[in-house]
């Protein structure tokens, strides 16, 4: 079985000047929060710190290819104390607008035994603004990304390893066990 | 001779100054005499002076304006560095949460495979 979007398929999602998701309805989950993170790098603010960025550094420099074409990125991370602070109404709005015209879900992935739900949509297609959010929500934490532009999977995918993400060997996948039941959608 | 003469000779004879007189005159040139505030001021202008006059001045504006645009280049390397490392990191996070979900979506597929 082949995976939808193999890391080895050059995915690029053709985009123009992008719009972001509103992630104002989960301005209120701040208050509940333990922890919230939150990163807002607009066009303009993004070229800055793309300049930054280290063409000596190997590491630095892929970002700095990866960005180049992007018109923003927006992180919100929300850590709980406990389960339950927050609830899938709280998503709504945000999945509402994954369901406009250009969004679709590449991949959808709910783990029964950690309650892990994590979805990832791409918006193609046309003139219309591209880009890709990422939604994972388990039930201390939920995590909103938001990319707005072209965005290159696989660039993105090889910062895995680097930059402190561990690198997925997807080329010697049969050693592995799985280590649990996975509910795939 | 007339009497002219005389007088002439008499103002004009040589005549040995006091003995004190050089010890006198060494010692009055040797007093400087205290300047005036014109000729004080007057100093200022001369050629060479006036050069570090100008020199004092432009060095007194431009350090400041040199300080400040060290100030602003500070802050502006402080603001770069902080979006930079906000940069860093929500690719981090997207990485990371891409990560998660092909392994997930691997994981899920050798379940499958197996099945």
């Amino acid at each position: 079985m082949k995976i939808p979007w193999v890391l080895a398929t050059f995915v690029l999602v053709s985009a123009g000047y992008g719009q972001a998701l509103d992630f104002k309805n989960l301005e209120k989950l701040s208050a509940k929060a333990k922890d919230v993170t939150e990163v807002t790098l607009d066009g303009s603010l993004l070229r800055f710190a793309a300049k930054f960025l280290s063409n000596d550094d190997p590491d630095q420099a892929k970002v700095k290819k990866l960005v180049a074409e992007l018109k923003g990125i927006y992180v919100k991370t929300y850590e709980f104390e406990g389960e339950g602070e927050y609830s899938e109404s709280d998503l709504a709005p945000i999945r509402s607008q994954l369901r406009s015209p250009g969004w679709s879900r590449i991949v959808g992935v709910h783990t029964k035994r950690e309650h892990d739900n994590t979805e990832i949509y791409l918006k193609t297609g046309g003139t219309e603004p591209g880009g890709l959010a990422i939604v994972c929500a388990n039930p201390r934490e939920l995590t909103v990304v938001n990319i707005v532009g072209k965005i290159d999977l696989e660039e993105l995918s090889e910062l895995g390893g680097n930059l402190g993400v561990p690198k997925l060997d997807l080329d010697k996948p049969k050693g592995v066990k799985p280590d649990g039941k996975k509910d795939d959608h | 001779m007339s009497n002219l003469e005389d007088d002439l000779k008499m103002a004009l004879r040589r005549e040995e100054p006091p003995a004190d007189f050089a010890d006198r005159m060494l010692a009055r040139l040797s007093q400087s005499p205290e300047p005036s505030w014109r000729e004080r001021l007057s100093v200022l202008v001369r050629p060479p002076r006036l050069q570090w006059v100008a020199v004092t001045v432009m060095v007194s504006v431009l350090l400041p304006f040199a300080g400040l645009q060290i100030r602003k280049q500070q802050q502006y390397n402080a603001e770069g560095e902080r979006a930079k490392q906000q940069l860093l990191f929500a690719v981090r996070v997207a990485g990371s949460r891409l990560h998660q979900a092909q392994k997930r979506v691997l994981e899920g597929s050798r379940v499958g495979t197996r099945l």
